[in-house]
Formats: C-alpha cells, structure tokens, sequence
C-alpha cells in the first residue's frame, strides 16, 4: 500500500516536471539567461556596441547609491504604483460587479471601458498630450466649465506625473476588470440567490461574498497590477520623456535612458537588478500577508 | 372616499412601478455618464481622423468637421505596406497566443493540482519573467537570437513570449477555483491528469482563458519597441511600426492620420473583442457551473 | 544570366509581401550564396518630419538600384533619431553594422568612440563636396579637421510666430534681440484674471537644451569642447537668467514638450514658438492663420546649433562595400535629389548648387519662410559632439527645468549639471583609452 503510494507520488512528481518543462525550456533562454548575465553585466563596464567588457566590481551599485536621480526615480515610481494601483483595482472592481449582469447594454459598457487597452501606447500617449494641452485641451475646458482652475497639467512638474496616473486609470481599469469580470463568471450563482433571499443588502454581498469568492483573482490582480506599472513606460517615452525636471522619470525608463541611450549597459543592469531585489520583497511581503488570506474553492 | 383610494391606489401602483423600474435601471444611471466619459477620447479619435490638417487646431472650426474627409484614410495606409503588417500581426499575434495556451495550460495545471518538490521555488521562478524590466533583458535576447539565426524573421518575434509567467499565475489562481469533487468524480471514472485537465478545468476555466487570450493579443498587437529592434525588411513588420511613422519625433505629429492609423490598427482587436466578449457570457451559461 | 533570374524571381516573392514571412522563416532562403558581382548595402534611416518621408525614401533607393548595376540597397526604417541610433549600436555590438546609416549629428564623438565610422575625408576633397556644400552643414561631420559623414537632412531651431497675432497688435516685424524678444513676448501674452489664454512664448520642451545651446551661442559661447560641457560660464548663466526672467515675467511657457508646443503654436495658445526647421511644412500645412519664420533673436551675436544628421559610413566592412557606401552617400546629397528632398520634406537643402536650381527658386518664392532657415544656418554650428552626449543633454534639461520652476537658482543648476556631465565624459574617455 504504502509503497504504491509512494509511486504514485513519484508519478505525479515527473508528470509535473513534464507539464512545466515546454515554459522552462523558453524561460531558460529568454528570461533566466538574460538575468544572469545582467548581474554579470552589472560588475562590468559594459558600453552597448563595444564588445569590450571592464571588470568593476561594486562600482555601478555603488554609484546607484550615490545617484541623486535614482532616488528621485525610485520616489516617483513608488508614487505611481501606489496610486495608480489601488484607484484602478478599485474601480476595475467595481465596474466588474456592476457589468456582472445579464442586464441590457452591458456589451456597450463592457466594451467602453475595456477600449482604451486596445489603443496603441504611441497613439494614446500622443492622444493625451491633446488631451492636456493648457490652452485649448479639453480637460482644462472641463475644469474651467466646473468653476475648478486650470492646471498646465504635463507641463508642471507637480502636475505632470499625476496627469500620467489619471490617464493609467483611463487605460488599465478595463483591464483589470477583464480580469476580475472572467472570476465572477466561476462564482456560484446560487450563493448570490441565497445571500439576495436573506436579504442581505448589496454593500454585504459585495464585501462578505464576492470578494471573498474572488480572492484568488484579486490577489493575482493586486501582484500583477503591481509589476503592470512598469507599462508607464511607454507614457514616458511617448509624452514627456521623464521630464519636466525628472518629475516623470520612472524606474522602468530610467534604465532603459541608462542602457540604451546612454549605452551604459552596467549600469542599467546593475538597476534592473535593484528593482528585481526590491520586486521580490514587495511581492513576497504581499503573499505573505493577503496571500494567507486568500480563499480557493477547490481546496479545502 | 371609493375615489379616493383608488387615487391614491394608482399614484403609489405608479411610484412602485417607477421603483421597480428604477431599481432594475438605477445602474444605467450611474455607467451610462461614466461610459461616455470612456468613451469621448474614441470620439475624439475617430473625429480627428476625419478632419484637415487646419481643422484640427482651429478653435474656430468647432469640434465637428465641416465636411467628413475620408481621405486621410486612403493617405495613411499609403505611407507603409500596411497589408502586409497586419498580416505579419496577425501570424505574430496568433502564434504567440497558440504558444502561450499549450504552455500556461500544462504549467498552470502543474501548479495548482499537483504536489511536487521545489513547487513555491519554481512558481517565483515563473513570477521572474513578470518581474524583470524588460529593457534590461532586450540585449542579451537581441545577441540569443542573432546566434540563433533568427534576428529579422517573423519567428524572432515570436519566441522569446511563447512561455508567460503571467498566463501561468493567471490560469493556476482559476485552477485553484474549480471544486475538487468534480476532478475526484472524473478520476474514480478512471480519466488521468490529462484528460481531467482536458474535459475538466479547461472547459470550467473558459473566462479566465478567454480573458488571457484578449490580454495576450492587445500586448502582442501593440508592441513596438521589440519588433523594432529585430526585424529591418517591410516584408516582414508589424503594425505598429507603420503607426510610428505618423507619430513623428521631429515636427509637430500628422494629426489626422496619426488617429486615421489608430483606428485603423484598433479595428481588428475592437471587432474581435465584441465578439469574444459575447463568447464570454456564452461560456459560462453552457459550463454549467452556476 | 541564371542568378539573375532567380533574384527576380526571389524579389517578386518579396514584393508580395504574403510569402515574405514564410519565405523570411527559412534563413537558408533569403541567404543563399551570392554571385560577387552585386554589392549589397543597408542602410538604416529615422522619419523626423512626416510619414511620407518612408514613401519618398523608398523611391529614391529605387531610383538609385535601377540607375546603379552591382549595387543593392537595403532601406531599412529604424524609428525616431533615438531609435536609429540603437538599432545601429546594437548591431554595431555584435559585429554586423549596416553599411550606413543617418543619425544625429550630435553622436558623432559616440560613434567615433566605438571606432564605427569610416574617414571620408580625402574622397570629399577629390569630389567637389568641400566646395559645395554650406559650411554650416559640413561642419556637423567633422572632427579634428577629419570628415565622417555627409550632412543630409539638416535643421536649425528657428523662431516661428502667428502672423495674425502680431498684425492685431499692430506689431509690424519679428524680434531681432532679446530685450524685443522680452518685450514682444509680454505684449503677446493674454490673460483674463488669473486665467492664461496665450502665452508670448515657448520654447520646444525634450529639445530645449537645443534651443538653449542657442542662446549660449547667441551670448558668445559655443558651450561644450571635444571632451568636456561649459555651461558654467557667464554667458550660459546669463542665457538661462534671461529665461527665468521671462517665465517670471509670466510670457513664458515654464515648460512644454515637443508635441504639444507645436500644438499649443497651431492652436494659437502661444504666439511665438521655438522649434525646428522640420516642423516648418507641418506648422505652415496645418495651422489656420498666416505663420512667420525668423531668425532666433541675437545678443552679441546671431547663433544657433544644427540639429538633423549626416549620412554615415561604416568602417568595419569590406573595401568594396565602402566604395559602394560611398556611391550611394554621394547620390543621396546630389544637387539634384537634394533639392528634390528639401522641397519635398521641408528639410534644408545641403548643396549651394541645389539651391540654385530652378525648382528651388521656385519654392523660395512659394515658401519664403524657408530661406529664413537656411540663410541662419551661415551662423550656426554643429550641436553638443561631446561623447555621452544623451546623458549630457538629459541632465542640462533637468537643470533647465528645476531652474524655471523655480527649485533652484541659475548658476547653482548650471554648475551642478556642469560638473556632473564633464566627470560622465572623464568616465568614458578613460574606458576609451582602456
């Protein structure tokens, strides 16, 4: 008995490592191998079009600490993420429970709010600048027809990063909400007949049932949401190139400017690999805290 | 008096009826100004396409264009072989999702019904790929595929995505949902992990797959910093490279064509999505898991 | 004779552009072994100033294939300027350069530094290109006295205004010095209570540090050497002071970016604008009242900085190729196709000759303005050929910007930035030199 048992766990065990082998195969070559020659790169003076390498020890993390603008980027990168991340899960979850029903319209909705993700970065960064011009764009004509004041938006660099949060939660809500809306749809209806017949009230059913049933989804969300905001990037590159005065630079494009147009791949690398180390302690801080409390129907 | 209350009967008949009314329509209240608050960039875009060069700027033109210049359409796709791109996204788009679908399905079975050794070591393993700044790894992957043979070919764009680190952490979280009854039910029936997997949990999971799908293909379709770097021959390009054209660096951008080109790379996906978004309810009325 | 067909044939498969992604999957396909006799060239381009542009190439370069037995160019486009310039540095890394390329002129000290270009000095000298092309555009290829590329698409900042804008005013020329330029901005400036509804001025933001080159040039100061940056002298100090003036003022535009000022210009909520040359047929095309060109308003002197790039060459290919590099580098700044390429883009012609040419004379008369660019380029120079020069130019921006923003004092910003840049150049020199 037991040592059929034993087999059958040996069984499951290869037929695991079988099921996984095809993703590690393309992992191993095009995600492992580039992290580990980035940290060799990062103990190197790497030129990008020099095939010329400089051993350096310590220096590129050593200057890390000692660049004024990595601070500065960190600081902005942080700033986004924590609000752009909760303002758009939040929404995305909303806009998931409303548009969870077989009500009319619902197509119209579901597809106005999932669009923006569609839109290409190039077009919808530029789409934006529009959008925030001060003089004439519309956004300030709204504000103005509010009684609210104008702002220069992405030409003032207490406004500019902001404006680019504001635009993330226009593109990325629907996105989120895919997510979330495909979670409902593994949800059990009859919990929701049973909770309506007790009459438990909306706002209950929300925080005591459908949360609690998606949370698997939402923790993936919150973990992925996280790494997402390296998509700011393209809002970068596209409408303000970091400026004005560093206010918009971001971790994500701060290494690209370091590796690509300053050609300084060391030092690039030995960022990538900060942000990896910082990554994984954000990460592992949230599995351990919200993971915990995460609920699977299929496991008791 | 008999008037009365029967006045009074219908006034509170009609206020339980615009109740009733109300209540299975509040929401409408509530998406209907959010969604076109959506929706007024696409308005945007789609006016602009159909406007001069002169219009768009001029605050005297008003919003709406004066006559509707369809031309910019027939202008933009002459800038670059635009029928080829989107053939090239096409194969690009599909063959990613194709990849992505064999390999998460396996993977994320693995991780979410399968007990093994070094199980949490190698799920942030997978996490890494999500995790890496991707701009850090474009040189080394450039460098992979030239030894490869592969830099200027359609394959060069294809490859390095065929594994997602996403998809499996995406898929492995709706595995987990699926109620293990239905999978003990299925194994005392004598079906193996395979065919648990393949008449079980991929039918269940149907959203979530579908969901994936769409986030694969929008990412794909619009990358452009990648397929840039790789490729240099026109017979073998993506969209979105004909769409940076219009986005011009030196001078001010070609407005009109610049949201000609979006619509135009956008219409595909916007026309997929409708439909597969109805798929989406589709789906889960036949699973039968409600 | 069979080689040749089977390239047609190879070419029309091509052309089709449907086989060409399951023809191109094959490696051994496209690449079979090639009889001597056709040199095959690529050449790598960014668009700057209009989609077009990619259609206008691809003529030319077919133009040049029929004309030219035993030569092939590849064209291949690469994205913006910034994108050209990775693309080549990226395939420069691993042994493979296309034959040419045509980046900004301010990388030349980067490509010098990977000993990537090719010295073409003595055969400029034996054709007439010395003798005929504008000085002020030769000059952005050249360094220590040696020429590495031939100047093709140049520009210039320049400063465009709203007609209509200054005729209301009764404001009858464009400002010639700075104080006018002062003085023109505040009467241009419109506000109603707190609320601004057209600023005097803007000056091009992510290519301010250009416009700002200017000004130093305008004070008397060509702002960097061959190894180190100069923004901490006086005349740079003063250059950024008058700026900060003017933002005080409240005439001009603290900051802006590249898309949006020509935007702002063509929606008319500034009446002045800094921009490049390259913008001149989109803001002239797609702005509805009249738009002035002028020269950039002086203080010692007239100044400004090219901005645009010269076609380069590799160093690292066979004699052969570089010959036919050369052919082709010579056939693209022709007088002929030159002047075809100015009128047809907007770009400045590089050639005296072109502009001589009917057609050009023509358009002169059409299009006043661009003489305006091209009669500024006498007095302009090549733009910040420092080595690391991305860097130098992200950290001059910032400076620029916390200094109108009022974070931090001219001077004190110029020095920092100043200091930080020339120790980035000190640190790559000395990986240079090994």
């Amino acid at each position: 008995m037991s040592h059929a048992f034993a087999r059958a766990r040996r069984n499951e065990m290869l037929l695991a490592y079988a099921l996984l082998l095809p993703s590690l195969v393309f992992l191993a070559i095009f995600t492992y191998w580039p992290i580990l020659r980035s940290v060799w790169f990062s103990l190197h003076d790497v030129l990008l079009g020099d095939p010329d390498i400089y051993w350096l020890g310590a220096e590129n993390y050593l200057r890390l600490l000692e660049d004024r603008l990595f601070w500065k980027v960190l600081g902005n990168t942080a700033f986004y993420t924590l609000t752009t991340i909760p303002l758009s899960i939040a929404a995305a979850l909303l806009l998931a429970v409303a548009l969870d029903s077989k009500l009319r319209g619902m197509a119209i909705y579901r597809s106005a709010f999932f669009y923006p993700v569609m839109i290409p970065s190039v077009a919808a960064g530029m789409l934006w600048v529009f959008l925030y011009a001060p003089g004439y764009g519309p956004i300030n004509e709204a504000l103005t027809s509010l009684g609210l004041p104008r702002l220069d938006w992405l030409y003032d660099s207490k406004w500019a990063l902001p404006a680019i949060v504001i635009m993330s939660i226009w593109k990325y809500s629907g996105y989120f909400m895919l997510i979330l809306l495909a979670a409902l749809k593994l949800v059990p209806s009859d919990l929701y007949e049973a909770a309506r017949l007790d009459g438990v009230s909306a706002r209950h059913r929300l925080l005591h049932i459908t949360i609690p049933l998606i949370s698997p989804t939402l923790y993936f969300v919150i973990i992925i949401g996280t790494l997402h905001s390296y998509q700011i990037f393209d809002y970068v590159y596209v409408m303000t190139q970091g400026g004005p005065a560093d206010s918009t630079n971001v971790l994500t494009y701060y290494i690209y400017q370091n590796g690509f147009q300053y050609q300084d791949i060391g030092y690039a690398s030995a960022l990538a690999n900060a942000l990896l180390v910082f990554v994984l302690g954000l990460i592992g801080l949230v599995a351990v805290t919200l993971g915990r409390k995460v609920h699977y129907l299929g496991e008791r | 008096m008999s008037d009365v209350t029967q006045a009074k009967l219908s006034t509170s008949r009609r206020r339980a009826h615009w109740q009733r009314h109300l209540r299975a329509n509040w929401l409408h209240l509530i998406m209907a100004p959010l969604a076109l608050l959506w929706l007024s960039p696409l308005v945007w875009i789609l006016v602009t396409s159909l406007k001069t060069n002169v219009e768009v700027f001029d605050q005297a033109a008003g919003f709406w264009p004066q006559s509707l210049n369809f031309s910019n359409y027939p202008s933009t796709l002459s800038v670059a072989p635009f029928g080829t791109y989107l053939v090239n996204s096409v194969i690009v788009t599909s063959s990613i999702l194709t990849g992505q679908m064999i390999t998460i399905t396996l993977a994320a079975y693995a991780f979410a019904r399968l007990t093994f050794p070094g199980k949490n070591l190698l799920f942030t393993l997978f996490l890494l790929q999500v995790m890496f700044p991707i701009y850090a790894i474009f040189l080394t992957n450039f460098i992979t595929l030239r030894e490869m043979g592969l830099v200027n070919t359609i394959l060069a764009m294809i490859v390095p995505f065929i594994a997602s680190g996403y998809g499996t952490f995406m898929l492995r979280q709706s595995f987990r949902q699926v109620p293990s009854e239905l999978s003990d039910a299925a194994r005392l029936d004598g079906c193996n992990h395979l065919e648990i997997l393949w008449h079980v949990f991929l039918p269940l999971v149907k959203p979530t797959l579908i969901a994936f799908g769409i986030i694969s293909v929008v990412t794909h379709w619009n990358d452009y910093m990648w397929p840039l770097l790789v490729t240099n021959s026109e017979g073998i390009r993506t969209l979105p490279i004909g769409l940076g054209l219009l986005a011009k660096a030196d001078s001010g951008a070609d407005w009109p064509r610049l949201m000609a080109g979006t619509t135009i790379v956008v219409s595909p996906l916007l026309l997929l999505f409708v439909i597969f978004q109805r798929r989406f309810i589709d789906s889960f009325m036949h699973t039968g898991v409600k | 004779m069979k080689s040749t067909k089977s390239n047609l044939t190879r070419r029309r498969l091509l052309a089709s552009g449907l086989a060409a992604p399951f023809v191109s999957m094959m490696p051994g396909v496209l690449t079979p072994a090639r009889a001597n006799e056709t040199v095959k060239l690529q050449f790598m381009y960014p668009v700057g100033v209009s989609g077009d542009i990619n259609t206008i190439i691809s003529g030319m370069i077919s133009d040049f294939n029929a004309t030219h037995d035993g030569i092939e160019v590849e064209a291949i486009y690469a994205g913006s300027y910034d994108n050209t310039e990775q693309k080549v540095i990226t395939a420069l890394g691993v042994g493979e350069p296309p034959a040419l390329w045509l980046p900004i002129n301010s990388s030349l000290q980067t490509f010098l530094g990977l000993d990537a270009l090719e010295d073409i000095t003595e055969q400029a000298k034996s054709d007439d290109i010395y003798d005929d092309f504008i000085g002020g555009f030769l000059n952005t290829a050249v360094s220590d006295d040696r020429l590495y590329g031939l100047s093709y698409q140049p520009s210039t900042p320049v400063l465009y205004y709203n007609k209509d804008a200054f005729g209301a005013l009764g404001i009858a020329k464009a400002p010639e010095t700075w104080d006018e330029l002062f003085e023109t901005a505040k009467a241009l400036t419109i506000r109603d209570g707190d609320e601004l509804k057209r600023w005097g001025l803007t000056i091009g933001g992510g290519w301010h540090d250009w416009m700002f080159e200017g000004y130093c040039r305008q004070n008397g100061l060509v702002p960097w050497e061959k190894d180190k940056v100069l923004w901490d002298r006086p005349e740079a100090i003063e250059a950024l002071s008058f700026w900060k003036t003017m933002v005080d003022a409240g005439c001009m535009a603290p900051a802006s970016t590249w898309q949006g000022s020509a935007n702002d210009f063509m929606a008319g909520s500034t009446a002045m604008l800094y921009h490049s040359t390259g913008s001149l047929t989109n803001l002239r095309k797609s702005s509805p009242f009249e738009v002035g060109v002028a020269f950039m308003p002086k203080k010692k002197q007239w100044g400004a900085s090219q901005g645009g790039g010269p076609i380069m060459i590799a160093k690292k290919q066979s004699d052969a190729k570089k010959e036919a590099a050369w052919t082709f580098a010579r056939w693209m700044t022709n007088t002929e196709n030159q002047a075809a390429w100015s009128r047809a883009t907007g770009y400045l012609a590089v050639r005296k000759s072109s502009w001589e040419q009917p057609e050009m004379q023509q358009y002169l008369a059409e299009v006043p303005q661009a003489e305006v660019a091209m009669k500024q380029a006498q007095y302009s120079g090549a733009f910040l050929q420092v080595p690391a020069y991305s860097r130098a130019r992200d950290s001059l921006k910032s400076a620029i910007d916390r200094t109108l923003a009022g974070e931090i004092a001219p001077a004190a910003a110029l020095t920092d930035a100043t200091a930080e840049v020339n120790r980035e150049i000190t640190r790559v020199l000395r990986r240079q030199k090994g």
